[in-house]
């Protein structure tokens, strides 16, 4: 923690970055996000097992942006959101100078993203494991099950919208929700308006989630809506081997295809 | 009983399937009615969210086709297809939503039979099936909660 | 509202025999925005057509519905019809009832009904419609050819003489490419030379035709109809004006035992030099690589002797900026060389030889003058092995298809040898021969019936060397795989053709796609056989697959005629059926947010990046662009995008999704 404080400070002090993003202690014993540009303030920057928010989200947000170069804590989904952010030009990678936190928690040097790159190469990567327990069980029940669970959960969805704005990956200006010529989504958050967004928000992140589960977190009826996404993580790594998060390259799973690929139900 | 016919939708792209479907009719080769088709200029062109308007309003099965794979008329978009179809598929799969009520082929232009066949087949599959009255629901508690709102 | 005009073919007896016309009429009527429906006989008649028009312009139609055979058929005739009486053609529609309804189900209510399900569906997409424009592109009527083989030669030649300017560039000192080396042609048996080098006379002479030779292509921007194209013009190192080929230099210098690229290493050159003596242009290049001057900073001979003081040892390469309205891609092949098989001694003994190098030896222009001469010792050898299928054909080598020209001219390789050597033998070993082609069959047929050739199917294991001779160890498989053992003194390998070097390097510039070897993707493999996918690049010759001279010449001229189709109007006309990205005003421009995951998806590099900048010229936001002249209107980045930004012309997200919901509505109404 004192190396993480003393790289951000250097950081600031040097001009290095105009923005540090980290984790500070917030209320009721929580950690919370925290922005400083002073380099006395760093002291305030703490990393422990309760910082679990995927701090990239707010990369794209405007009022960041306009620091320019930014420091950010880096714990392995952060990376590898940064890693989709600049693959979808979303950031310029020599913007970013990314805090690493390795996986006990250590402070990594990384000089540039290529070495992000590199170092999430080597990492294997995949859901958490209290997740992909949860995701085992569903894959094991009937269809008739998963669905009866499905609708119950997504039965209470009122459509806030906080899994999308927890979500660094969504981004998009006007989301295909606020759509209405035509109409994609049925407005109202009723049961087939719900399925309809909840399946609309899952196919967009097909290949570029990273299975933070910040969308599960912020989902304040609980509903496990991150499950979804990471479902879909895993069955995009089995179909066509790739994982998201792990280039800079513009290539996501639904953005390009193999010749060869696998088609076990097509006529 | 009179025996269920179901509604499908076909989501077929311009060159080969809409073409493998006009030849089937040159050849007079008969199929089931059950079918409207919808011409798209390419199977890369067709939204998901397209299948998922179709079961909204009504369809018991929807078929989506294009140009077997290395046969695209524009390169690329059949396998770009495929991949969207197959992350659909397994996400309907893990909703608990029936993935046999989408049938995905690839028929020619030279396919006639096989277009006349696939339509069979599916109207088979979905008339097996029965009514998607899963999704409908979905759609009649929605119609309802609107009018209790309203 | 729109107002929609519906009109219901009976086609005859086609459509009506199983479909309820008039009542699909009738109840079509009743639909919202339809003002007018009728059923006719034959809409697609004059009469019909003219039904289509009246009603246009009596009930003032802002849409049209013709309910007939499939568009694929007639959408163009009423497309046609609505132009002519003043309506937008891209306002009409059709319903395909005949090849989709009437002709694949019975007479039944259920076929009315899907008859009338279609024609609902087409009038919501009618009113969904909006009117578009073609899309006009200006021509830069000038075309580039790259490569100056035979085929790059043809087709310079071809577009040059429709009367529109063609730049011809090459990479080596001398246009004639692989022809050139070639020392006679089968079937005929005529020398290469004698019918290509009037040729390259022409191209130099051809008013038409700028050449480039020791030039590459450096950069490609821009789309069909505008490219705008840098070549490197390599230094040659002297004055081309004041050049007028005598040649004295290439007799003076004093390095003269460089290996010569023209005569596959088998013969050798000064450092500056032509390649050959027939050479177009006939203008030497200095060799900076094996020049005593750029090694040692001593010599200048060259420039002592020139008469016309045209050697500059300072000359720089130059880039040449040019616009060009179509590219005709006719880079060739290469052939892999003997180094290339392991088993057949991996370059290592000398009278193992390729194909290629076995055409200069049998060239009267060659380093043997003609007389086949092994390399090794300069003997005649008095018994040849030919192998065909050397690397073709074979998955290991990972060259699974046939290099096609190979039996040809191995046929013809053995009948040159035994007319020059009387007493010789000729073997050849091959898999299948393939001699498909006018003349072909009855070539081989000779080589074998008249000069003697032995043929023995089956492949060749190993060669090695032994007291001088090379042993060649194969199988006859007509023999039930007998094993064969040949005491050869010169085996000669059909090897492989393959793409030539740089290709891939290429291909990436101009974006057009490749195969699996490197050859040139073709648009379509049937149909468009000399079109890439890329809108105002073409093919020609052995760039796309390895092919023997007719092929070639062949496919060059058809590739000038496409050139030439595109140069015939100043404004090249496109089916207005593009993709567009969304504007909307400031700040945020564009629901786009510039991910530009798009592009990857599309086949056309279509999609561009426009930058929207402020006053001051920094840049507020970058978003995608679908270049007009480029897209081809497949939709996949409309259906990609999640932000629904883009969307496709004639086939927009209203429509589609407007189609969806009406195909799917109750039954009549």
């Amino acid at each position: 923690m004192d190396n993480l404080r003393q790289k951000a400070k250097e950081l600031l002090e040097s001009k290095t970055v105009n923005l540090v993003i980290g984790y500070e202690n917030g209320t009721n014993g929580k950690a919370r996000a925290v922005f400083i540009t002073d380099p006395e303030k760093t002291g305030k920057l703490i990393y422990d097992e309760r910082c679990k928010q995927n701090l990239a989200v707010y990369l794209n947000k405007h009022e960041v942006k306009h620091y320019g170069k930014i420091a950010i804590v880096a714990p392995l989904m952060v990376m590898r959101s940064i890693l989709v952010l600049v693959s979808e030009c979303q950031v310029k990678k020599e913007n970013i100078v990314a805090l690493g936190i390795g996986e006990d928690g250590s402070l990594l040097d990384f000089p540039s993203l290529e070495v992000v790159e590199k170092y999430v190469a080597k990492i294997p990567l995949g859901n958490p494991q209290s997740d992909q327990e949860i995701l085992d069980k569903l894959n094991a029940m009937t269809m008739e099950q998963r669905r009866a669970f499905w609708q119950n959960e997504l039965e209470r969805c009122f459509k806030c919208y906080a899994c999308r704005a927890a979500c660094p990956m969504c981004y998009c200006l006007r989301c295909t929700v606020e759509c209405n010529q035509p109409q994609w989504i049925s407005a109202p958050a009723h049961p087939l308006g719900n399925l309809e967004w909840h399946m609309l928000r899952t196919m967009h992140l097909t290949g570029r989630c990273v299975s933070c589960g910040d969308c599960g977190r912020a989902c304040p009826l609980n509903i496990p809506i991150h499950l979804l996404t990471m479902q879909q993580a895993e069955e995009a790594f089995h179909m066509f081997g790739v994982r998201a998060g792990t280039s800079m390259k513009a290539e996501s799973a639904l953005s390009t295809y193999k010749p060869d690929d696998k088609e076990n139900f097509i006529l | 009983m009179e025996q269920f016919e179901p509604k499908l939708v076909a989501f077929v792209c311009n060159w080969c399937t809409y073409a493998g479907a006009d030849l089937t009719g040159t050849s007079r080769i008969k199929y089931a009615t059950n079918v409207r088709i919808i011409r798209f200029p390419c199977t890369g062109r067709i939204d998901f969210m397209l299948i998922s308007k179709a079961f909204a309003n009504g369809a018991d099965g929807v078929i989506v086709s294009g140009c077997h794979p290395n046969d695209c008329h524009y390169t690329s978009g059949n396998f770009h297809a495929r991949r969207r179809w197959m992350s659909f598929n397994a996400m309907l799969t893990f909703m608990g939503i029936d993935p046999d009520r989408i049938i995905f082929s690839w028929v020619s232009a030279a396919e006639g039979a096989k277009w006349a066949d696939v339509v069979n087949q599916s109207v088979e599959q979905i008339r097996k099936l029965g009514p998607f009255t899963e999704y409908q629901k979905l759609v009649q508690s929605g119609i309802e909660e609107e009018n209790f709102n309203g | 509202m729109s107002r929609i005009g519906v009109f219901v073919c009976h086609c005859g007896e086609n459509i009506s025999a199983t479909v309820d016309v008039a009542k699909v009429a009738e109840e079509a009527s009743k639909l919202p925005g339809v003002v007018h429906s009728v059923d006719y006989k034959y809409m697609c008649s004059d009469p019909g057509q003219t039904l289509v028009k009246e009603a246009i312009k009596e009930h003032n139609l802002t849409g049209v519905v013709v309910a007939a055979c499939s568009p694929r058929m007639h959408e163009p005739t009423f497309r046609k019809a609505c132009a002519q009486a003043g309506l937008n053609p891209y306002l009409s529609e059709m319903a395909n009832v005949r090849e989709h309804c009437s002709w694949v189900h019975e007479k039944s209510e259920q076929t009315t009904q899907k008859a009338f399900d279609v024609v609902r569906t087409m009038v919501s997409k009618a009113s969904n419609n909006a009117a578009l424009e073609p899309i006009k592109v200006p021509v830069t009527k000038r075309a580039l050819v790259v490569g100056g083989g035979v085929a790059g030669i043809q087709a310079a030649l071809d577009i040059a003489n429709t009367g529109h300017k063609v730049i011809l560039v090459e990479r080596s000192p001398s246009i004639g490419g692989h022809m050139a080396q070639l020392s006679e042609t089968f079937p005929t048996l005529d020398c290469s030379q004698c019918i290509l080098t009037p040729r390259m006379v022409e191209v130099a002479q051809h008013p038409n035709i700028t050449l480039y030779t020791h030039s590459e292509v450096e950069s490609v921007d821009g789309f069909i109809g505008n490219f705008h194209v840098k070549i490197r013009k390599k230094a040659r190192s002297l004055d081309e004006d004041l050049c007028t080929g005598c040649g004295l230099c290439t007799t003076k210098c004093p390095q003269k035992k460089i290996p010569s690229e023209f005569e596959q290493l088998l013969g050798t050159r000064p450092a500056i030099y032509t390649p050959f003596p027939q050479a177009v242009p006939n203008k030497p290049v200095i060799d900076r690589d094996n020049c005593t001057f750029y090694k040692t900073g001593k010599c200048k001979i060259c420039e002592i002797v020139c008469p016309t003081k045209a050697i500059r040892f300072d000359q720089e390469d130059t880039i040449l900026e040019v616009e060009i309205g179509a590219i005709v891609l006719a880079t060739g092949f290469d052939v892999k060389h003997s180094d290339f098989f392991p088993e057949y001694g991996k370059g290592k003994y000398k009278d193992v030889i390729d194909g290629l190098q076995f055409e200069r030896l049998a060239s009267a222009s060659g380093p043997t003058q003609g007389m086949i001469r092994r390399p090794s010792d300069g003997q005649i050898p008095k018994k040849i092995v030919f192998i065909a299928c050397a690397g073709s054909r074979d998955p290991a080598k990972g060259i699974e298809y046939c290099s096609k020209i190979c039996c040809m001219y191995t046929a013809k390789h053995a009948m040159l040898y035994k007319h020059k050597v009387h007493d010789g033998e000729a073997h050849v070993f091959y898999m299948d021969i393939r001699a498909g082609g006018k003349m072909y069959e009855e070539f081989v047929r000779r080589a074998i019936v008249e000069d003697h050739v032995n043929y023995t199917r089956g492949r060749v294991s190993t060669i090695y060397e032994l007291d001088g001779k090379l042993i060649v160890k194969g199988a006859d498989t007509l023999l039930g795989a007998q094993s064969v053992e040949i005491e050869a003194d010169m085996v000669v390998l059909a090897t492989a053709g393959v793409a030539s070097e740089g290709s891939e390097d290429l291909a990436q510039k101009m974006h057009v796609s490749y195969d699996q070897h490197k050859f040139f993707a073709e648009a379509h493999p049937k149909l468009k056989p000399v079109e890439t996918n890329t809108g105002g690049i073409f093919l020609a010759g052995a760039c796309q697959t390895t092919r023997d001279i007719p092929d070639s010449v062949a496919m060059a001229s058809g590739a000038a005629v496409k050139v030439a189709a595109l140069f015939s109007s100043d404004l090249l006309t496109r089916e207005p059926i593009v993709a567009r990205v969304n504007r909307i005003p400031g700040p945020s421009h564009s629901t786009c947010v510039g991910c530009f995951l798009c592009q990857p998806v599309c086949p056309y590099q279509a999609i561009e990046r426009e930058d929207i900048k402020d006053r001051a010229g920094n840049i507020i936001k970058s978003l995608a662009r679908i270049n007009e002249g480029l897209c081809q209107g497949c939709g996949t980045c409309v259906a990609l995008c999640r932000s629904k930004s883009i969307d496709l012309l004639g086939y927009t997200d209203n429509q589609m999704h407007g189609e969806v919901l009406s195909v799917l509505e109750e039954a009549f109404v």
